[in-house]
């Protein structure tokens, strides 16, 4: 029960974030697509610098519940090239839908009715494309430094300035 | 004229990284396609449990004890009740070119139709499921939580889905578009 309201108010900040920063904005979104407005992947590589420099201090002490998901080369190649071009289609991704559909917005809702259709039809492929892309070329998993058999901080912390120097100096906006 | 969102992606960056690591201290990492697939089962399950039990998918997420309604499920209702509350809170400091359901830059490009945004949307939608759950995961789970985790698998599937996604937007506007 107690995770069941965790999961609710972490949600909800979760949420909440997404519409502040404007990621559930088609212009903003598309803006990155375009290379032009960089809001959007700055936001994101921040994230990722802070958390994983959390995550991994975290780690050092035992208390991080990680999730590691799987690399089957194929069914992720084909998968994210799929998710790519639905990306820039719809401009939203499977959360920010939420978010855009809690706004009201009518693109928003459309995109969270396709996504529970995509589920589904997925479901209904998934003995075949198990078979085809899941299974072949799947190699666990695996972490950078699993590979390079290093203690995972000595990896975060680079890796994570690499992302805050990015996301803070190096992308920038491109207008015309 | 103020064009940026409520708060700047420094923040809004900072908040989701601490979020992130939140959630990884106390349950899990942050993810949402999977209950896309939670939601299918739940509702299949309610309408037509022998087809929902025969697919071995939908199968491993929707129980008939167990209605899939955990920590991820509540999450994503978080979302949609966080994401609303703070809409309705702030909706007169959200910018003009971010409200309403047909941007700009779409009705500049493709004409005033709602049925022509909706349709795309709506197709839009079910590729990145689909795409989704081949991948194993979504912006979420895979970027931002995966590549935090320096996943191999996460690393992939972010650089692939941010070439092809930056390929098909350059497709559709022909890089002829202005963004004001």
């Amino acid at each position: 029960m107690m995770t069941l309201i965790i999961g609710f108010l972490i949600g909800c900040a979760f949420g909440a974030i997404l519409f502040l920063g404007g990621a559930s904005s088609y212009r903003k979104i598309l803006g990155t697509l375009l290379l032009k407005d960089m809001t959007i992947i700055k936001l994101m590589m921040t994230a990722i610098g802070v958390g994983t420099l959390g995550i991994y201090l975290l780690d050092q002490g035992g208390l991080a519940h990680m999730s590691i998901k799987p690399a089957y080369i194929w069914g992720i190649v084909a998968g994210g090239a799929i998710f790519g071009t639905g990306w820039a289609i719809s401009g939203y991704c499977p959360g920010t839908c939420l978010v855009g559909t809690a706004e009201g917005k009518f693109d928003a809702v459309a995109t969270l009715i396709g996504g529970l259709v995509g589920a589904l039809i997925f479901a209904w492929a998934f003995p075949m494309l198990d078979e085809l892309l899941l299974q072949n070329a799947n190699f666990g998993k695996i972490t950078i430094q699993g590979l390079l058999g290093i203690n995972g901080l000595y990896l975060a912390v680079p890796f994570s300035f690499a992302m805050l120097f990015a996301a803070f100096f190096l992308l920038k906006d491109r207008y015309e | 004229m103020n064009d940026n969102p409520i708060i700047s992606w420094k923040i809004a960056g900072v908040a989701l990284g601490l979020l992130l690591t939140l959630a990884t201290y106390l349950v899990s990492p942050l993810g949402v396609s999977t209950q896309f697939v939670v939601t299918d089962a739940i509702v299949l399950h309610k309408v037509a449990p022998a087809v929902a039990e025969s697919n071995t998918y939908l199968a491993k997420y929707g129980v008939e004890q167990d209605w899939g309604v955990g920590y991820g499920w509540m999450l994503i209702l978080g979302m949609i009740v966080g994401g609303g509350v703070t809409a309705l809170m702030f909706r007169d400091k959200q910018p003009e070119s971010d409200k309403g359901s047909m941007p700009a830059m779409w009705t500049a490009k493709f004409g005033p139709s709602e049925g022509k945004r909706y349709a795309a949307s709506f197709f839009g939608g079910l590729l990145l499921l689909f795409g989704a759950r081949l991948a194993g995961g979504c912006t979420s789970g895979h970027m931002i939580s995966g590549i935090s985790q320096l996943a191999v698998s996460s690393m992939i599937f972010g650089v692939v889905t941010f070439a092809v996604a930056i390929l098909v937007a350059k497709l559709i506007y022909n890089n002829q578009v202005k963004i004001s």
